[in-house]
Parts: structure tokens; C-alpha cells; sequence
């Protein structure tokens, strides 16, 4: 059983909607135990909250009689209901003296509110049922979110919100939160103006998000009935995720099917499949870059809004991505344009996938492979491929985020090869030995740059920042000690790999 | 002792003038209109011949006795002298209708202007004016007597012009005898000399207030000699009741026939008195238990001078005192539905009331 209201939170329950304060405000702490209707007379009122009407109001002087008589037979609170006059000031200052508070309600039928005054006050339970049933009856008629919460604050006569565990909120109105609230633990909660209930995600049962109540003050009966409420919302809410949910899944399990059937069927797509790509926007005749995107992250981390915040990231960099695909442990993604993409498109692209996964969370461990563009539903197959192998070969990389291009691939690949072997290093360390200590760094730097930027001491000056006529000297302090002839391609090639060879 | 058992007075001579004025100011329960005027009057016609005084007992027992005053608008009476010689115009008109002649001169109510109007008249005409009244203070409406509850008739009415018209009402019902009068009042620019009650001095023996003339000047004379800034000892000395001091607070209109309220706040005490009131004040309630109401008369005072104030002279923010005083008369408790605050249309919650 709870304890009996006291006046304040009568005069927040909605029952009292619109009610103010007009005097005895001192008093407001005071407990009901019960309502009684005011006809003139008064039994053994102690700790009864007095309604009456116009009747006893109106002309103002005759409620200054009330207020006394109400005080002296031990009424915990006056509540005025449609008084056609306002009080007098004495009558205010009466009841401030006696601290006997006087509740005014403008409009509404006293009875009525007398009647449910008496509810709220002597069956809390009974409220409790009525509002369950009420909130029950509706909510099984909603749909969607937005509808369950409406329906759950119109029954509830409060602010209801769906909101995530740092308190930013998903549906309703913005809360304020308590942070003496624990929202780290999935169990229904109150703080001193907050209640809130854990939603828990349909699949995995852990907290998905919570639904959040403000209130302003409330007796312990009718804050059961929001707890209940909101215990009641829950579920609806609940299936109402996991319908939305399942929509997302039908959708990505659909695009998966599809670009395995593209990938399979080459050319000879069937008719079933182009209607499908058709369906969901794609244009298979037109000129594909396929991008293939892998993460080692944990199963933490949300794939699907994973992929989300990619796409966004590369419109923002003006990439619009036709659609997003799970291809075995990665995610197939492409672009699709009505002409061939000019070669620096390719440039542009990978500048852009590299910028993305290198301002998303490192611990995506994002690595991405792009494709060449190629037509039609084959070129896209093909295209994706490419892109699948870059990835591989990015993911081969001891860096995150590492994104790798197709075209870059047949080369890098090769060189990769003879860079880790160790005839190569061994190479390495012989021939450059004599530039390896320490002191001579920078003839060691000087001639890797020299090597990479094909012979130029122009483009090794500025790539080092030094004047060119420092380049030359270098250069030839490198032929004396290393007494090779740089002019030389087959010396230059062994020197250059040997040069990567020592920077891996 | 008290006003109400001085003894009878033989004269209204000039030395009463101050006193009959103070008096009659204080027996207006803070209507009755303003005496200023009157007073001056007053003043001339009683230096030129006082006036003699009598009981109603004492006269011959069928003396006609014709009650005379004015009727009007406060603000018309308190600006537009009367003149006396209508007044006694109307007292002839009334006796001759009756089939007599005046032998002595009533007053109509003691409180406000129609105490000295009474006098005047007197004075004018050269009889003795009744050591009494009907009212035993001051009341809105003519019906409101000891003689119509007694079961006399105003009727014979006379109402006299500036102009000298004559207007004889010779038969009126209690409900509509004021508002005849004060339309008639109207018609001659607001305010007329009165005549009515016509009646013997026996029956007016058994009917009237008895001494309230004398027990007005004792009044007057008491509020007179006393320092008037302690109120509370003044109430005592008085022989009335100190009721409540306080700042007015705020000021709530009568509406039409509805009555307003004054609150006035004792900050110290944190207590506050509300006073409800229509043309007098009707009644003060304390803190919510109503300690006078009418036909008590009370009086707000203003403590800082002792002046008397009346209805229409309270300001917001202004310091008021309230005393009540004894009754001139005892009122049978039948005459609640006519003198009583249920007549004023206020329905207080009188259980409990002190009185």
C-alpha cells in the first residue's frame, strides 16, 4: 500500500490540470486521506481535501467563512472549482495565516473532479487499473513508434520519450537527465523528476534504449501508475524495433542475394535479377567502380550503422555510392556513372575512401580495396572483384585504415614480393652498408629519393627541401662511397629495391 | 457612562452643535451622507433660537409628529444646500393630507446628515423636535424603521423641489416607497426636502428610538474631549468595541446590490479584517469570524488624525481603524430580515460571531 498523497502532488496529477495555487501555500505538504464534496456543512474532516463550488464562493466574502470553518475541522486543503469570483485579498491572507491551502481550478465540473479526487485519494489502485487498461486497449492498435509513444503519454497524461543510455533522444521530446540514474544498468529507474524503463533489444536482450518520463513531483500511487505504464510501453516499443529491425535485414539480405547472382551470371544476367537491381535503383548497363570495405572489428560494433556512416562520409566527399552489399565477410559497395570515369577519377576516389577510413574510429580496423571501372553487369562483377583483392592485399598491410587500389595492384604486388624476400635484404644490407651509419643518413634518404623520383635531381631537391646543388654533391658522394654508376638501369632498379627493401 | 443612557437633553442650543455633528458622523456606520453643510446650517438656525427638545412620551399623546430630513444623492447633498423652509413645506404638506397639524418635528435617522436635517427643520418651523429617531443610526432605505416594522406607514410622503414642487406621495408600499422617493429626488436635480411617518407622539412612544438625539450629542461630546489618535482607548471611552487596525489592502467595488469588501492587514500580527460594505459599512470579519454586522454601527477611523471616514473616503494604503459601537437600539430579532446583513444581501457565517 502507498502512502496517501499529499496535496502538492494532487495538484500535479493531471485530475488538477490548470489548478493554481491561490493561498496556503504553507500548507501544501500536508496529506489526503480523502475528498469530501462541500454542502455546507462539515463532519470530521481531518486530513479530507475539501471541494466545493461556485456556491460557496461566489460573492467572494462566503468563501472566507469556508476557509475558516474547513481549517478549524482539520480539512487539509480548499479546492475551489469554477468560482465565478475572484478570491478576496483577506480571504487570501486567511488562509495564508492558517496555512490552509486553497487550490483554483478555473472550469470543470466539480462533482466530476470531486469524484476523481476521490479515486486518485482512496483506490490508487483503481486508478492503476483503469489506466492500465486504457494504455493496453490503445496500444495494441499502434503501429509505430512515434503512434506507441503518443498513445502511452496521451493515457499516461505525460511526457513520454525514447531515449538512448547517454540521454540523446531517438523519439519525443528532449530529457533532461538525472545523473544520479544509472543507465548503464537495464532496470526501470526513478530519479527525483525522472522515470525511466529499460527497452531491451529484441535479439540479443541487452539494453537497446530506454523510455523516459519527466515528471514534476508525484505521489508514490501515481508514480506506480507511470512506472506500470511505462512497463507496459515496453514491449510495444520493443516489437516495434525488432519490426524495424527485420524490415533492414529483409533489405540487406535481398541486396546480398542479388550481387551474388550478378557476380555468378556475368553477362547472362536472368530477367529476375535485373528487376530486382532495377527495384532498388541500380543501373547495371552503366560504367561501375566497386569498392570492397572489410572490418576487424568486434561484433560490437554495429555493421549496419558502420556502413551508414561510410556512405554518408563519401557523399560528403561528393562519392554517392549506388548501394552497399554484404559480400562474404565485407561489404560490396559501388558507383555507377553513364560514361567512363577519366583517370583521375580513380585518383579522386581513392583519395577520398583513404580520408574517410582515416576519420572513422580506428577500431573499425577499416581496410577498403577499390576496382577499375567496368561496364555492365559483367564490368561490375569484375569491378568488385578487383576491388575484393585490393582488399585482401590492403588487409596484408600492418597499418589501419589501409586502402589499396587495383591499378596500383599488379606492381605493388610484384615488388612486395621482392621487398620481403631475403636475397633482396640481404642485397640491401651489403650494398648500402657503407651509407648505413648513423652520420650519413641523409646521403641514405637523399639517394631514396633520388631513385623514386626517376633520376631527378630537381624533383629530390624539392621533395627533400634542400637546394639542388646539394642533391648533386650528395649524389656524387653517394657514387664515390658506394662506387656504383647510378646511370646505370640495371644498377639503379637493384639500388631502388634495396632502398624500399630496408625502409619495410 | 454611556451615550446611550445620557439624559435627556432640554435644548439644542449652539454648544451642542459640535457635539449633535461629531455624533451623527459617528452614527453613520460611514454612510448617511456628508454633514458638512448641515452643519453650518445647523449652526444658523439654532444661534438665532435654539431648539426644543422632547420626548415623544412627553408630548401630548395625539401631537402629530411629521419626520423630516432630505433625500437625494450623497454627492448632490454634500454640494447643494437644502434650504429649510422646504423642509417645512413638505412636514406641512404631509400634515395637512392627514388632516392636522404639526406639533412637533421627528428625525428620520440620527446618523449622517438627516440627525441635524431633523433639527433644522424644527428650528424652521418653530416646534419641538422628538428626542429620538427611527433608525438609531443611519440606513440606505426608508423602510427600514422601527416604525414600519412596528407597523406604521410612511405614507403621507412629501418631497419639496428648490424650485418649491411639491410632490405628495399619500400611499406607498415598504418595497417601493424608496425607490419612488429617490426617482422623485432625481427628477428635481438630485436631492428634495423629505417629509414622511406622520404619526401621533403615543404611538411614536412605543415605536421610535427612544433619546437617540440626546445620546448622539453625549456621543459627540465624548468623541470630542477624548485625544483621538489612540483608538483603542477611544473605543473604550466611546463605549464601543476597538475591533482591528490595519493598512488597507485592497479595495473590491459593490457591484450593483452585491456588496464589496475591504481588506485591511495587520502586517505585525499577520492577521487581516475584511470589511463589506454597500452605501454604510456592513460588517467586519476578523481573521474569518465576523465580529460586527448590522444593524451594530461601526466605524472606521482614520488613526493617525481620528477622523471619521466614510465608504466613499477609504483609500488603498491608508491606516483604518474599526470600532463598533453600541446600538442606540435593541433590535427584535424578527427585524433580521429587514436591519440584518441578510438584507444587505450578505449571507455571513454568523455562528460563531461574537457579537
Amino acid at each position: 500500500m502507498t502512502s496517501a498523497p499529499r496535496v502538492a502532488d494532487l495538484l500535479h496529477d493531471p485530475v488538477l490540470d490548470g489548478a493554481r495555487i491561490v493561498a496556503g501555500a504553507a500548507g501544501l505538504e500536508r496529506r489526503v486521506t480523502d475528498v469530501l464534496w462541500y454542502d455546507g456543512a462539515f463532519a470530521d474532516v481531518t486530513d479530507h481535501l475539501v471541494v466545493c463550488g461556485d456556491a460557496h464562493a461566489s460573492p467572494p466574502y462566503r468563501l472566507e467563512a469556508v476557509v475558516r470553518r474547513a481549517q478549524e475541522a482539520g480539512a487539509a486543503a480548499l479546492l475551489v472549482v469554477a468560482a465565478t469570483a475572484r478570491p478576496l485579498l483577506s480571504t487570501v491572507r486567511l488562509a495564508d495565516r492558517l496555512e490552509i491551502p486553497v487550490l483554483w481550478v478555473e472550469s470543470g465540473s466539480p462533482g466530476q473532479i470531486a469524484l476523481e479526487l476521490t479515486a486518485l485519494v482512496r483506490a490508487p489502485e483503481q486508478v492503476r487499473a483503469r489506466t492500465i487498461e486504457r494504455l493496453l486497449r490503445q496500444l495494441s492498435t499502434k503501429r509505430t513508434g512515434q503512434d506507441i509513444l503518443a498513445t502511452a503519454a496521451s493515457v499516461l497524461s505525460a511526457k513520454v520519450s525514447l531515449m538512448t543510455s547517454d540521454g540523446a533522444c531517438i523519439l519525443g521530446d528532449p530529457v533532461d537527465l538525472d545523473p544520479r540514474l544509472h543507465l548503464d544498468q537495464a532496470v526501470a529507474q526513478h530519479g527525483e523528476h525522472l522515470l525511466v524503463h529499460p527497452v531491451l533489444d529484441p535479439q540479443v536482450n541487452r539494453l537497446a534504449a530506454w523510455l523516459a518520463c519527466p515528471f514534476e513531483r508525484a505521489a508514490d500511487a501515481r508514480l506506480d501508475v507511470l512506472a506500470v505504464g511505462l512497463a507496459m510501453t515496453e514491449p510495444f516499443i520493443r516489437s516495434w524495433l525488432s519490426g524495424q529491425r527485420a524490415q533492414a535485414d529483409r533489405d540487406s539480405v535481398f541486396r546480398a542475394q542479388l550481387i551474388s547472382e550478378i557476380i555468378a551470371g556475368r553477362d547472362s544476367v536472368s530477367r529476375d535479377v535485373v528487376e530486382g537491381a532495377v527495384s532498388l535503383g541500380w543501373r547495371l548497363p552503366g560504367w561501375h567502380v566497386g569498392i570492397h570495405v572489410l572490418s576487424e572489428a568486434g561484433d560490437h560494433v554495429d555493421r549496419e550503422r558502420m556502413i551508414d556512416q561510410i556512405t554518408t562520409a563519401l557523399a560528403g566527399h561528393g562519392i554517392e555510392l549506388v548501394a552497399a552489399a554484404r559480400r562474404g565477410p565485407g561489404w560490396a559497395m559501388w558507383i555507377t556513372t553513364d560514361d567512363e570515369p577519366a583517370p583521375d577519377d580513380a585518383r579522386r576516389l581513392m583519395r577520398a575512401v583513404r580520408l574517410v577510413a582515416a576519420a572513422l574510429p580506428r577500431d573499425w580496423s577499416l581496410t577498403a580495396g577499390i576496382g577499375r571501372p567496368h561496364r555492365g553487369p559483367n564490368g561490375l562483377a569484375e569491378s568488385l572483384s578487383e576491388a575484393r583483392d585490393a582488399a585482401d592485399l590492403a588487409r596484408s598491410h600492418d597499418f589501419r585504415p589501409a586502402v589499396e587500389h587495383s591499378d596500383e595492384l599488379g606492381v605493388a604486388r610484384l615488388l612486395a614480393t621482392w621487398q620481403r624476400s631475403d636475397v633482396t635484404r640481404a642485397f640491401a644490407e651489403t650494398a648500402l652498408s657503407p651509407l648505413r651509419d648513423p652520420s650519413h643518413s641523409h646521403l641514405l634518404s637523399t639517394l631514396h629519393a633520388y631513385l623514386e623520383s626517376g633520376g631527378s635531381a630537381v624533383l629530390t631537391a624539392q621533395a627533400l627541401g634542400v637546394h639542388r646543388n646539394t642533391v648533386t654533391t650528395r649524389i656524387q658522394q653517394i657514387r664515390d662511397r658506394l662506387g656504383v654508376d647510378l646511370d646505370d638501369p640495371s644498377q639503379r632498379l637493384a639500388l631502388q629495391v634495396a632502398c624500399r627493401a630496408l625502409d619495410v | 457612562m454611556s451615550h446611550v443612557d445620557a439624559p435627556p437633553l432640554g435644548l439644542i442650543a449652539e454648544e451642542h452643535v459640535d457635539a449633535l455633528t461629531a455624533g451623527a458622523n459617528l452614527l453613520g456606520s460611514g454612510g448617511g451622507g456628508n454633514v458638512a453643510l448641515a452643519y453650518q446650517l445647523l449652526r444658523q438656525a439654532v444661534r438665532r433660537r435654539p431648539v426644543v427638545v422632547r420626548r415623544a412620551a412627553d408630548l401630548p399623546p395625539d401631537a402629530l409628529v411629521v419626520h423630516v430630513g432630505v433625500v437625494g444623492g450623497p454627492d448632490v447633498l454634500a454640494e447643494r444646500l437644502i434650504d429649510p423652509r422646504d423642509m417645512a413645506t413638505a412636514a406641512h404638506a404631509v400634515a395637512e393630507r392627514v388632516g392636522g397639524r404639526v406639533d412637533a418635528v421627528g428625525i428620520i435617522e440620527i446618523g449622517g446628515l438627516n440627525g441635524l436635517a431633523g433639527v433644522v427643520a424644527a428650528g424652521e418651523l418653530g416646534l419641538p423636535v422628538v428626542d429620538g429617531d427611527l433608525m438609531g443610526r443611519a440606513f440606505p432605505s426608508i423602510n427600514k424603521t422601527t416604525m414600519a416594522l412596528a407597523g406604521g406607514s410612511a405614507a403621507p410622503m412629501g418631497v419639496v423641489g428648490p424650485a418649491g414642487d411639491t410632490v405628495l406621495v399619500t400611499k406607498s408600499s415598504a418595497a417601493l416607497a424608496e425607490r419612488v422617493l429617490l426617482s422623485t429626488a432625481g427628477a428635481m436635480g438630485g436631492a428634495g426636502a423629505l417629509a414622511l411617518y406622520p404619526t401621533t407622539a403615543a404611538f411614536l412612544a412605543e415605536a421610535g428610538v427612544v433619546g437617540s438625539l440626546s445620546a448622539c450629542v453625549a456621543l459627540g461630546a465624548a468623541y470630542g474631549e477624548f485625544p483621538r489618535t489612540q483608538v483603542a482607548a477611544l473605543a473604550e471611552h466611546l463605549g464601543g468595541t476597538f475591533l482591528f487596525e490595519g493598512r488597507v489592502d485592497e479595495i473590491r467595488p459593490r457591484d450593483g446590490a452585491l456588496p464589496g469588501s475591504i481588506t485591511v492587514t495587520d502586517r505585525v500580527a499577520g492577521s487581516a479584517a475584511r470589511i463589506d460594505l454597500l452605501e454604510e459599512f456592513l460588517a467586519v470579519t476578523v481573521d474569518g469570524v465576523t465580529r460586527a454586522c448590522t444593524p451594530d454601527v461601526i466605524v472606521a477611523l482614520d488613526p493617525t488624525s481620528g477622523g471619521v471616514l466614510s465608504v466613499g473616503q477609504v483609500r488603498p494604503g491608508q491606516l483604518l481603524a474599526l470600532v463598533t459601537l453600541r446600538a442606540l437600539h435593541a433590535w427584535p430579532p424578527e427585524a433580521d430580515a429587514v436591519v440584518g446583513p441578510r438584507a444587505f444581501g450578505l449571507d455571513l457565517d454568523l455562528e460563531e460571531t461574537v457579537r
